[in-house]
Parts: C-alpha cells; sequence; structure tokens
C-alpha cells in the first residue's frame, strides 16, 4: 500500500473537554484517548487493553459513554466530552469519587476513571438503581483487584446519598 | 504492530449525498466508519487493509428509527442502545432486543451499530440470527440510486455479501406481522454478554390447533454465515410436537450446519448444542400446544414464551423483587401452577437480604394502599407493573379499608412505630385479615430482634407472593 502525502496531513479540531474547548493538531485516525493523554495532559483516561473490552479508557461523549480508544478522534469533534478530571468541582469530590473512596471501590486505580464515568453514565439514566442495574451498567469495565462489591457498594452508597 | 494514525486518511463529509458521491468516485477505495467498534479494533492491531476512511458516524439520514403500520426501518446508523430503549422493538421484535443486549457493554452498545454488525458480516452477530428470523429487508443505496434488498442471501461467504463497492445499508425494515408468534431466542457462550457466541438461535413459531402452521429458525456461529435453516422448518410445518419430531429436528438441524472449530468451541460441540436449541425450541412449541388444551392456565402459557425481560416485567408484581422475578424467569416453561409456585418459594427463600427489601420496598404501608405515583418512577419496575401491585394492595387490605377510623388511626401509629424501629415498612400477609388482627400481630413482632422479624417479614411476603401469583394466574 503507498501512502500519498495528503494523508499524512494534521488537521486543527476544536474538542470541548470538561466544559473547555481547546483546539488541537492531530491526526484524524488518531485515537480519543491518545489524544487526550498525550495532546491534553489528561491521563486520567488509561489505557488498558485497546481494543474495547475493558472499559479502562471509557469517557462521556455527549453525555454517552464510550471507549475512547475505539474513537477516531475526528468523530469526537464538535461532542461534549467529559473525563475524570472533569468531575470534581475544584478540592470538592463529587458524590460518585468520594463514594469510591470511602467504600474502597478503588484499588491499583487503573479501572477507577472509567468505572466512575460508567457509574455517572449509569446514575444519569438510573438515579436510584438495583444491584442487577449496577452490574449490568459496569458490565464492561475490568477490575482486577477489588472483586467488584465494594465498586457496587460505592455506586448504591453514592445513588443513596443523591437528593433525586 | 499498532497502525500509524499518519499512515491513514479519515473524512467525514456529514451528509449521505456526500458520503456516496465519494463512493461512487472512488469504489472500493473508501471504507465506511460508523461507531467504529469493529474497525478501530482491527486498525488497533495494524490489521486495517484500508487507509481511506468515510465516517459515517452521526449521518442524519441514517439515524432514527421509523415506526410505520406495516413495518419499522431501522436507520443503519442505529446503535444498540437505541435498539434497546425503542419501545416498538421491544414488544413486537423482541428477539432484536435480546441480542442488543447481549452484544458488548454499554460503552459499546452506544457505539455499536446494527448496519455495523451486519456489514461486519460476523457469522457469530448476535443480532443477525434475529434478522434472518423476521425475514429483514435492507435498503441499500449508492449514487445509482436505492434498492431493496432480502437480507436472507445477503451473506454469500465468509465476510462476502451482495453489497457493491460504491453502495452503503440505509435502513433495515421489519415486517410488523409477527405479534401472534412465539419468539424464542438463546445464545450459548461462556457468559450471556461480553462473550462471543458458541451458538445461537433466534426462532419464531405459530401454533393453530395444537399444529405447528408456521416456524423460522435462524442459527449464529454454526457456518461461514449466519444461516436460517429452510429443511428444518419445511419439515415442522403442519406436524404435532411429539418425540419423534423432536429427534428428526435434532438431526436436520446438525445435518444442515457447517461448523468450524476455533478458539471458542469445536464443531462436535456446536452441532450437538445447535441441534439441541432446535430440539428446544420445538419443545417449547409443544409444551404451548399441550398447555392450550382446555383445563390448563392461558397466562402461564404464553408466559412461559415471552421474551425474557418482558415476562420478568409482568411476574415482578406479584413480588416485588428483580431477582426473584429474574430467577423464575430463567426457570421457564413452567408447566403448570404447582411448579411455579413451588419455584416461588425456593428462589424467595435463597435471595439476600437485600432482595428481599426491594420486594418489602414495592409495597405501600398497610392502611395506605395506593401507591405514592411519584415513586413509580424510580422503581426499575415500569409503571404497568407498579400500578397492578398497588390494585392488588388494595384487594388485600380490603379488611382495614373497611375499617373504622380509631383502627385506621391505631394502625397508622404503630406503622410509624414499626418504621422507627426497623427502618422499613412493616410487611403483613393482610388478606382476610381485620384491622386489629394485624395490629396485635404488629404490636407482637415489634418485640422482635432484627434477625427474627426479618425472616418473620419474609415469610409474610412469602405469602403475598403465593396468594398474587395464583391471582395472575386466574387473569
Amino acid at each position: 500500500m503507498t501512502n500519498t502525502s495528503e494523508n499524512r496531513v494534521k488537521c486543527e479540531l476544536a474538542l470541548t473537554v470538561n466544559g473547555k474547548t481547546e483546539t488541537v493538531r492531530v491526526y484524524p485516525m488518531e485515537r480519543l484517548l491518545d489524544v487526550l493523554r498525550q495532546e491534553l495532559g489528561l491521563t486520567g483516561t488509561k489505557e488498558g487493553c485497546g481494543e474495547g473490552e475493558c472499559g479502562s479508557c471509557a469517557v462521556l461523549m455527549s453525555g454517552k459513554l464510550i471507549n475512547s480508544c475505539l474513537v477516531p478522534v475526528l468523530q469526537a469533534a464538535g461532542a461534549n466530552l467529559t473525563t475524570i478530571e472533569g468531575l470534581a468541582q475544584g478540592p470538592q469530590l463529587s458524590a460518585l469519587q468520594a463514594a469510591f473512596l470511602e467504600c474502597g471501590g478503588a484499588q491499583c486505580g487503573i479501572c477507577t476513571p472509567g468505572m466512575i464515568l460508567a457509574s455517572c453514565h449509569l446514575l444519569d439514566k438510573k438515579p436510584k438503581p438495583t444491584l442487577d442495574d449496577i452490574r449490568e451498567g459496569l458490565s464492561g469495565n475490568l477490575c482486577r483487584c477489588t472483586g467488584y462489591m465494594q465498586i457496587f457498594d460505592a455506586v448504591m452508597e453514592a445513588a443513596r446519598r443523591s437528593p433525586a | 504492530m499498532r497502525s500509524d494514525p499518519a499512515d491513514f486518511e479519515l473524512i467525514a463529509p456529514g451528509t449521505l449525498q456526500a458520503v456516496v458521491a465519494l463512493l461512487a468516485d472512488k469504489p472500493g477505495q473508501w471504507l465506511p466508519i460508523a461507531g467504529g467498534t469493529d474497525v478501530m479494533v482491527q486498525y488497533a492491531a495494524g490489521k486495517l487493509p484500508a487507509r481511506k476512511l468515510i465516517s459515517i458516524w452521526n449521518l442524519p439520514e441514517l439515524q432514527g428509527v421509523e415506526t410505520l403500520p406495516d413495518e419499522i426501518r431501522i436507520g443503519a446508523g442505529c446503535t444498540y442502545t437505541e435498539l434497546r430503549e425503542h419501545n416498538v422493538i421491544a414488544e413486537e421484535f423482541p428477539l432484536l432486543a435480546s441480542a442488543a443486549r447481549w452484544t458488548g457493554g454499554i460503552a459499546n452498545q452506544n457505539r455499536g451499530t446494527l448496519g455495523g454488525n451486519i456489514v461486519n458480516a460476523s457469522p457469530a452477530a448476535d443480532s443477525l440470527p434475529a434478522l434472518l428470523a423476521y425475514e429483514a429487508e435492507l435498503i441499500v443505496v449508492s449514487a445509482r440510486g436505492e434498492r431493496q434488498i432480502p437480507y436472507l442471501g445477503f451473506h454469500t461467504g465468509y465476510k462476502k455479501m451482495n453489497l457493491a463497492p460504491d453502495e452503503l445499508i440505509r435502513a433495515i425494515c421489519l415486517g410488523r406481522r409477527f405479534s401472534n408468534y412465539l419468539h424464542y431466542a438463546r445464545k450459548v457462550g461462556a457468559r450471556e454478554a461480553q462473550a462471543i457466541a458458541k451458538v445461537c438461535i433466534a426462532a419464531l413459531g405459530h401454533l393453530r390447533d395444537g399444529v405447528i402452521e408456521d416456524v423460522r429458525i435462524a442459527l449464529g456461529s454454526v457456518a461461514p454465515v449466519p444461516l436460517r435453516l429452510p429443511e428444518v422448518e419445511q419439515m415442522l410445518k403442519g406436524k404435532t410436537v411429539g418425540p419423534e419430531l423432536l429427534h428428526s429436528a435434532r438431526e436436520t438441524a446438525a445435518a444442515a450446519i457447517e461448523p468450524i472449530d476455533d478458539i471458542r468451541s469445536t464443531a462436535k460441540y456446536r452441532a450437538a448444542v445447535a441441534g439441541n436449541l432446535v430440539a428446544e425450541f420445538v419443545e417449547h412449541l409443544g409444551a404451548i400446544a399441550r398447555q392450550r388444551e382446555p383445563g390448563t392456565s392461558n397466562t402461564l402459557a404464553r408466559w412461559n414464551f415471552l421474551p425474557a425481560t418482558a415476562a420478568a416485567n409482568e411476574i415482578l408484581p406479584c413480588c416485588g423483587s428483580r431477582a426473584w422475578a429474574d430467577g423464575i424467569v430463567a426457570r421457564r416453561p413452567l408447566p403448570d401452577e404447582e411448579s411455579l409456585l413451588a419455584a416461588s418459594d425456593e428462589i424467595w427463600r435463597s435471595l439476600p437480604e437485600s432482595d428481599w427489601l426491594e420486594a418489602f420496598r414495592s409495597h405501600p404501608r398497610i392502611g395506605e394502599s395506593r401507591i405514592d405515583e411519584s415513586r413509580v418512577g424510580e422503581s426499575r419496575a415500569p409503571k404497568l407493573a407498579a400500578l397492578q401491585s398497588a390494585t392488588w394492595s388494595e384487594q388485600e387490605q380490603q379488611g382495614v379499608a373497611d375499617a373504622r377510623d380509631s383502627a385506621k388511626i391505631a394502625l397508622a401509629e404503630g406503622n410509624r412505630e414499626y418504621e422507627r424501629r426497623f427502618n422499613r415498612i412493616f410487611i403483613v400477609c393482610a388478606t382476610g385479615k381485620s384491622p386489629e388482627a394485624i395490629l396485635k400481630t404488629l404490636r407482637r413482632r415489634l418485640e422482635n430482634d432484627d434477625h427474627t422479624e426479618l425472616q418473620e417479614a419474609a415469610e409474610e411476603q412469602r405469602q403475598i407472593t403465593q396468594i398474587r401469583l395464583r391471582k395472575w394466574l386466574q387473569g
């Protein structure tokens, strides 16, 4: 396969991440995951499997949970993106972050940002989830430390505390 | 070896017209990419042959489900999440709704599209047997115009299909003519979700006077393409179900497929399981035919063949615990009232405390049988289920409703005391009990320790469930 020189052109894209719009110069097929980490320095989003199986790189795109390793960055232009860095208000942790800390929902921490964003997405759709809802909502996020129970507890606890 | 993004071109023209014009200009050069759940996996592995990609994600012309009187048209860009959440699909095409639920985790369901699943053409894809069973038609578009083709025959070989290089699938059409059919779907794999099937089946059947009038059976993961089984269908039509028919269905199915050995399974295992799944489907049809004979419960006959979600939602108000409802659905088909009641007791007693509490929460306070409408939306139980539960509560509490005001006030005070003491509502099987008797029970149970009281409340709930199941069976 030969490549013409036109293939090798970077483009300027405006990305709105955690409410802030930034312009990046990237190849359109770069993975959203890499642009978040390398161009924008948002290293909270983790790479696990790199093929959409583990959920470590999950972020919200237009309010929907997606695996950022499977999104070419061009498709993220114009969408509102939320990463783990966008949840806390200054030093004030979000209810989910606080519950993960208190319930022991994070150990090594690699799966944690994806877990929390998947939980955000779940609570957004179902503010008072059952245990089954939580199991299903997090079924695309793998954790090899906690055995999941503390994570489920944390989501339950965050839901319990929310006023809705 | 990972791909270098600098070697790839990706454009997003934004309209269908612009996309098909580019495809026509250089047929075969551009690879369309929608949600990327397959393309990006190949790209990450350095195995994507195409170097020029054209984004069709969010293309307006490929979005949405159009509901017409005779058919629905699912935009090829509809995601699995959209399929799962669509009411008409859930009610009339449950085989497709189940497949959408089984495919990947939530993040991939938010990106994976039905059109993408078709052109990715995996023989193991969960949704494709459902499209075969429903006899889907595809609307295919190019700069040359549109054509509508049957989905049956679309796949011509492993990853080969009846789609020209300048064409795109625009929509998938499903005729709305299967509401009287029994829908049967099962996936055999390491797990139901997040694991690719070893074998999966989607089947539809229609009975008239105990005879199989019409039937459609499709299997995944048993051949280079998703497979309809016309030989088995022909053999079944016009027959009544008996042991011989089951045997021939199993044999004919096993002969009609060409399974392979791969990392997930072996050809031998797949042939055996495919035969078993077909036989199981036919057996279910037979069970329905028998249940429709006089003297058996129509409710149970119908419910045994509802898709799992619909079946769980329907039975949920008998108890209120989602885990109980899912557990009892997993025991189907239940041949009669006795086996239903026994399964209910067994599942109820095996549940953890959290599931008991969920059931308790589904009840109104004794003496307040109207459910709080504002709470209905909170529960995962659909609104209809909550309203059914409220109606039953009213009937069960008839004795209390008819009571004197002073008795009602005493009961309300007792309720409050109980809630302070145990931090949940007082559960009692109220059918046929006077308010005085209930109040006496309440006072006695206030003296219980936490463990004893939890067991006692669970026993009361067990009795309520039994009564409600009987009412439900009577329709």
